[in-house]
């Protein structure tokens, strides 16, 4: 992951500005930075969004695929998570980025381990034999700190974008299947999100814990804590990263923030992606020229 | 502007993927109406101009003023006839029509992209798709196909509304044509002019043969109502398609009868083995399939199998409502038969795809007078007849006319067609083969421009450029020997002692893959064409003539460019060392065979091209004997010639071919070249070689002819040696050496013509021989000339194949550049698949036309006494051959309105028993010949049983042939 070098001097002022609430770009501890969501930005995805977080800028595609369903679960459909990190930096290109991108994958996997999360069931086209694939390609555009919140949300964004076209399975007296495919363009599978997670980042730095560190922030802080929260306010699933240590009085405190946080963090993205929608094909694409 | 389109689609594999295309909106796009000075002028790219700025199109009762006319897709690809006539004009074409009908039928694409181009028509195509103001998305809940008619409704709108901006006096309108009653309501609730095509042509009150060449499609309820239904319903697509899958539904083709038109054969495309034949007998079960149609069908229950009748039947039946009269008909095949006969039988339950073609025939006038509604007769015979609409009926009648197929109702006894075009009265030389030429689908239009323009430029030499990677061989004694009349010279051949005790041997052919480069438009129109083909007195060239008979063609005397293969043998004819060059010669004398013949037979010629005749001839018979000796058959088919009158070029005599010893020596040499050049080409390309194989006959293909011999046997003792030859012929007939020495075997002193007859017979026996990709095919083997590997390399004026050997061998050698189609296996798996097909249909027309000729013969002979031989015996038939005039006819024992002789039919011997006659296969029999023209359409030599004449039927005028063309598998061309 890009890092940025700090002097000693300037660690110590972001973290003695942290402890008056203060940060070095005016938020406060629990502020996110401004960030901008665009979905249905791939044409050629099923789903797709783009989410900028300040300096972060993350591009999600998602891919509806045929494939056959899991043993375990024969009558769900699954995602897969695939994180490509490798235009971020020089260090970073070709298989560099790869231990990274298989880290924030993992991390992915776990936030969606829980069942609640997608419908996996509404992916399942025929039982044991045919159900959808949701391939989850992350991109990471720009790295400029909090890139695990940004991944979620985008995801979030994406899942939400993503249409599904609908199939029927016809089935003849001898038992033989055929797959039909509508030829309505508009006739596909939305997915509920309302339980898709996001990931909130709370950094621990000096005794305060902030949200949405920039890199610098990242720079200062030992360790951080991964908390993602549904809508509702549940936590699904959390991580320590960092070499640090944290005590347990503290954690309880960042899941607190964490909720609190996530919860509005998942009002205003879903204001904003129905906002979107209502616009309808008319709304004039931003892109990558905006 | 940018949008995109996106739509979902399955692959082959069975992966659902989304496909996007961008898709670029322009508001430059001129609605090509001349008067219009809105729209940027077209570019002057020299396209066909668009619609004229005073339509002056036939005058319409129902819209006086100038319009345009704008159809929809279905009425283009019904009523493509009617569009292509010369009286309709100023149309404009949409962009999402063309792309539909494109979709949905390549045909009738191709037909309306030539009267696009034609300038006459004033045809004018609108990217509609692509203009910003007519393009639409599918909205929600709309099919593709609705938000098509909406698009062109919308085209339509825009259309009018444009014209409308005109500053003219009159204005231009624009009439929207559709058969579809929903689409019209919409359009005419949008404010559009919207008419039927029946309405609209039915009110150019100044043209009203534009009536009878209306499709009759009108709705299938409608039809319904009146009449009793005849036919049980066609299963739709999807299930057909789900029914082929699990197995219960076979696909396959569906080849009519030419004998019988109650019975059918549906070849299952399946995979190896699988491939077998269906019979398909009666009228339901044959269930409105037409001939070549890819059909489903059911097989029926084991114990409702039949065997395949050998009745010949024919539908003349004047009248439809004569059902109850075809259900006797049925019953006549289903009289007792062999249980080892039964085959799989099944019947027709859908139709996956038609293949209807317009067919040529002639109108069977209705007997009621002012009867609109005639009955059509194709001259295909296993095409059912069809019924059209028309007020010409009288005009039409005795023309050879083109009508195409709409549809088949169920209560329909035959298919609905309508009238296309009038080729010429019947029995007219130039119409027989004009209807000959398109019943064959032979391409005999004149060459284009485009083709002609890469033709080399007059005066034409050989350059320095060309002599770079050639020999000069113009000192050589090259000569050619060639039947009478031939101008597409396209083999020579030398033959000289050498030094060293050994004989040096070159066959030089025609380079013709110099002037013909791959990929241009001459390149394209000959591997369309394929093969040349040799009419009686007309030949359809592959290539235009001034390469055919001039720049190729290696006449005496001129230097040519050749193709060399260049031999080193021995006095044993054993090949030392073979040698492939590019090539100028320059032939000293074009010989023919009886020429050629008289130089080696003459004791006083002695100059060089004799000798070197000579020489060639020794070989060619030590090769001969060589190749007999490794198994080669050597078969007969009668083969026809006519000498013509001068001036009308009707024919006045009529005799077999002849063939002399030079005929066979130029054969043996071609042969060899053929399979040195085999050799040398599949060594160089495992993968692409194209070759040319004949594969072993089944051996139940030799059941017909085993049984005929034994026959023979049976009842004259006398064949007793015979009879052995055929016993062993029994078991031996997997080996082409076996069997070629039974043949050689089977003499009889006292019926000398039996071993030809044997040897016609064996010929029937045979497989076609084929091209193909040796990339593609594992089995190389050529039966007929016992070679494990063969090609067709000698003849490149005339057949494509031998173009595409000759390039290959070119790269091989180092002479020519290769290019990417040549090495795609695929590619040429599929070009050797329209050879094939090219040529077998170059031959059915040879054949069809040496029968017209042969009735023109006897048109003048009146009625001749000839011998004649029993070639195969049917139910209620006999077919004979008369050598005389290589002329082989069926005979019926049966007349409507005469009581039917008894008839006995043992299928074991073959043998027919008529009343207490008993012909069988190989009898001697005398019969009169004369032409019977009661039937226009088909004119039948009529035959008269005169030798052994029947008891009990005094009247043997009671007995008719007709001549026929068999589907005698290919002859062997060794050339």
């Amino acid at each position: 992951m890009a890092s940025v070098v700090l002097s000693e001097a300037e660690k110590l002022y972001i973290v003695h500005g942290v402890q008056e609430d203060l940060r070095v770009d005016g938020r406060g501890c629990e502020d996110y930075r401004c960030a901008e969501v665009e979905t249905e930005v791939v044409s050629n995805t099923s789903g797709s969004a783009r989410v900028k977080l300040g300096e972060t800028d993350i591009l999600v595609g998602i891919k509806a695929e045929m494939g056959t369903p899991k043993l375990e679960k024969p009558d769900e459909g699954y995602l897969e998570f695939f994180v490509d990190c490798s235009s971020n930096s020089p260090e970073l290109e070709g298989r560099g980025g790869e231990e990274l991108g298989t880290d924030i994958a993992n991390t992915l996997y776990r936030v969606f381990s829980c069942e609640n999360s997608v419908d996996l069931k509404s992916l399942c086209i025929d039982p044991k034999e045919h159900c959808w694939v949701l391939y989850v390609d992350v991109l990471l555009l720009e790295c400029g700190g909090n890139i695990f919140d940004a991944i979620s949300v985008a995801v979030k964004a994406a899942l939400f974008n993503t249409r599904i076209p609908k199939v029927r399975v016809l089935e003849d007296e001898e038992g033989t299947k055929e797959i039909e495919l509508s030829d309505d363009p508009y006739d596909c599978i939305r997915l509920n999100v309302d339980e898709v997670p996001c990931i909130v980042t709370l950094s621990k730095i000096g005794y305060r814990h902030v949200v949405d560190a920039t890199l610098q922030e990242e720079a200062c802080s030992l360790a951080s804590l991964l908390i993602s929260v549904t809508s509702k306010g549940a936590i699904t699933s959390m991580k320590k990263v960092g070499k640090g240590s944290l005590d347990p009085e503290s954690i309880f405190e960042m899941m607190e923030t964490g909720q609190r946080v996530g919860k509005s963090l998942h009002i205003a993205l879903q204001k904003i992606l129905d906002e979107e929608e209502n616009l309808g094909t008319s709304r004039p694409k931003v892109g990558f020229l905006g | 502007m940018l949008t995109s389109r996106t739509f979902v689609r399955r692959t082959r594999a069975g992966a659902v993927v989304k496909v996007v295309r961008e898709h670029y909106l322009r508001d430059d796009i001129a609605c090509g109406a001349a008067a219009c000075r809105l729209c940027p002028p077209a570019a002057a790219n020299g396209s066909a101009p668009g619609p004229e700025a005073r339509p002056s199109g036939p005058a319409s009762s129902l819209c006086p003023g100038p319009h345009f006319l704008l159809p929809d897709t279905n009425l283009l690809l019904h009523q493509i006839d009617i569009l292509e006539d010369p009286v309709i004009k100023n149309v404009i074409v949409l962009q999402t029509v063309l792309q539909e009908v494109r979709h949905r039928s390549a045909p009738v694409y191709k037909r309306i992209r030539d009267v696009i181009q034609n300038p006459e028509k004033h045809f004018y195509s609108f990217t509609n798709e692509h203009h910003r103001e007519t393009y639409i998305e599918q909205t929600r809940g709309e099919t593709s196909n609705d938000r098509n008619d909406r698009a062109i409704r919308v085209a339509v709108k825009w259309y009018n509304e444009h014209l409308k901006k005109i500053e003219d006096e009159e204005k231009i309108q624009v009439v929207f044509l559709t058969n579809d009653r929903t689409n019209k309501e919409k359009a005419l609730e949008e404010g559009i002019t919207a008419y039927t095509c029946e309405e609209y042509i039915k009110s150019l009150t100044a043209n009203p043969e534009l009536v009878d060449r209306l499709a009759c499609v009108s709705d299938e309820g409608k039809e319904l109502e009146g009449g009793k239904i005849i036919f049980p319903e066609h299963i739709p697509l999807s299930k057909l398609q789900q029914g082929i899958k699990s197995g219960i539904y076979l696909q396959g083709t569906y080849r009519a009868n030419r004998e019988n038109y109650l019975e059918a054969t549906v070849w299952v495309h399946g995979d190896g083995e699988e491939n077998k034949e269906i019979i398909v007998q009666g009228l339901k079960h044959l269930n409105r399939a037409i001939h070549e149609d890819v059909v489903a069908v059911e097989l029926l229950a084991k114990n409702e199998w039949v065997a395949p009748s050998s009745v010949v039947l024919q539908d003349d039946g004047q009248n439809e409502e004569d059902i109850e009269n075809e259900e006797e008909k049925e019953n006549i095949l289903k009289t007792s038969v062999n249980k080892d006969m039964l085959r799989p039988t099944g019947r027709v339950v859908g139709i996956i795809k038609r293949n209807w073609r317009p067919y040529c025939g002639m109108l069977s006038k209705s007997q009621i007078k002012e009867a609109r509604r005639h009955l059509f007769t194709p001259a295909d015979r296993r095409i059912p007849r069809i019924r059209i609409e028309t007020r010409q009926a009288d005009t039409l009648e005795g023309q050879r006319i083109i009508v195409a197929i709409d549809g088949w109702p169920r209560n329909s006894r035959y298919p609905n067609g309508h009238f296309v075009r009038n080729l010429g009265s019947a029995g007219d030389k130039e119409t027989e083969t004009e209807v000959l030429l398109l019943e064959h689908d032979v391409p005999h239009q004149a060459f284009s421009q485009a083709v002609l323009s890469f033709l080399p430029k007059m005066p034409w030499s050989i350059t320095e450029e060309d002599m770079k990677h050639r020999e000069d061989l113009r000192h050589l004694n090259v000569c050619s020997v060639d039947p009478p009349g031939c101008t597409d010279i396209d083999d020579a051949l030398h033959c000289r002692e050498i030094g060293n005790g050994n004989l040096e041997v070159g066959v030089h052919i025609a380079d013709v893959s110099h002037f013909i480069r791959p990929g241009n438009a001459l390149d394209e129109e000959s591997v369309k064409r394929g093969t040349t083909v040799y009419l009686c007195e007309k030949r359809i060239d592959m290539v235009p003539e001034l390469l055919s008979s001039n720049l190729c063609s290696l006449r005496s005397n001129v230097d040519r460019l050749a193709f060399s293969c260049i031999w080193e043998m021995n006095h044993k004819a054993e090949i030392l060392k073979t040698r492939f060059t590019k090539s100028v010669i320059n032939s000293k004398a074009s010989l023919t065979y009886a020429e050629a013949q008289l130089r080696i037979d003459s004791t006083t010629m002695n100059d060089d091209i004799t000798t070197s005749l000579r020489g060639l001839n020794k070989l060619a018979k030590i090769l001969k004997k060589k190749r007999i000796d490794n198994g080669a058959l050597t078969l007969a088919s009668p083969e026809v010639r006519f000498h013509m009158d001068s001036e009308t070029h009707d024919p006045i005599d009529m005799q077999t071919k002849e063939l002399k010893e030079t005929n066979s020596m130029v054969e043996e040499f071609m042969l060899l070249a053929n399979i040195s050049v085999a050799q040398k080409i599949y060594d160089e390309f495992p993968e692409f070689a194209l070759l040319r194989k004949h594969p072993a006959p089944p051996p139940s293909n030799y059941d017909i002819l085993v049984k005929a011999a034994k026959s023979k046997a049976i009842i004259l003792t006398i064949f007793a040696s015979f009879f052995l030859s055929f016993q062993n012929l029994e078991i031996r007939t997997d080996s082409a050496k076996a069997l070629a020495e039974s043949l050689d075997k089977a003499e009889s002193p006292t019926f000398p013509y039996l071993n030809t007859l044997l040897r016609i017979l064996t010929t029937r026996c045979m497989m076609q021989a084929v091209y193909f990709c040796s990339g593609m095919d594992n089995d190389f083997h050529h039966y007929g000339l016992a070679s494990p590997i063969y090609t067709h390399f000698t003849s490149p004026i005339r057949r494509y194949a031998d173009i595409i050997v000759h390039r290959l061998l070119a790269v091989a050698i180092g002479a020519d550049r290769t290019y990417p189609e040549l090495t795609d296996k695929h590619k040429l798996a599929d070009m050797c698949k329209n050879l094939n097909y090219r040529h077998k249909m170059a031959q059915y027309a040879q054949r069809a036309s040496v029968a017209f000729h042969t009735q023109l013969f006897f048109k003048t002979k009146g009625v001749v006494n000839e011998d004649a031989y029993i070639l195969f015996v049917r139910k209620n038939a006999i077919v004979v051959l008369i050598p005389k005039y290589g002329l082989e006819g069926t005979v019926f024992f049966e007349e409507k309105d005469k009581p039917t002789p008894k008839l006995e039919y043992n299928s074991e011997v073959p043998s027919l028993t008529v009343e207490d006659t008993t012909l069988c296969v190989f009898d001697k029999v005398k019969v009169n010949i004369m032409l019977d023209d009661s039937n226009i359409q088909h004119q039948k030599m009529r035959m008269v049983l005169v030798e052994p004449k029947i008891l009990g039927s005094d009247m043997p005028a009671s007995l008719s042939a007709e001549a026929s063309t068999k589907d005698e598998p290919e002859k062997k061309k060794k050339k």
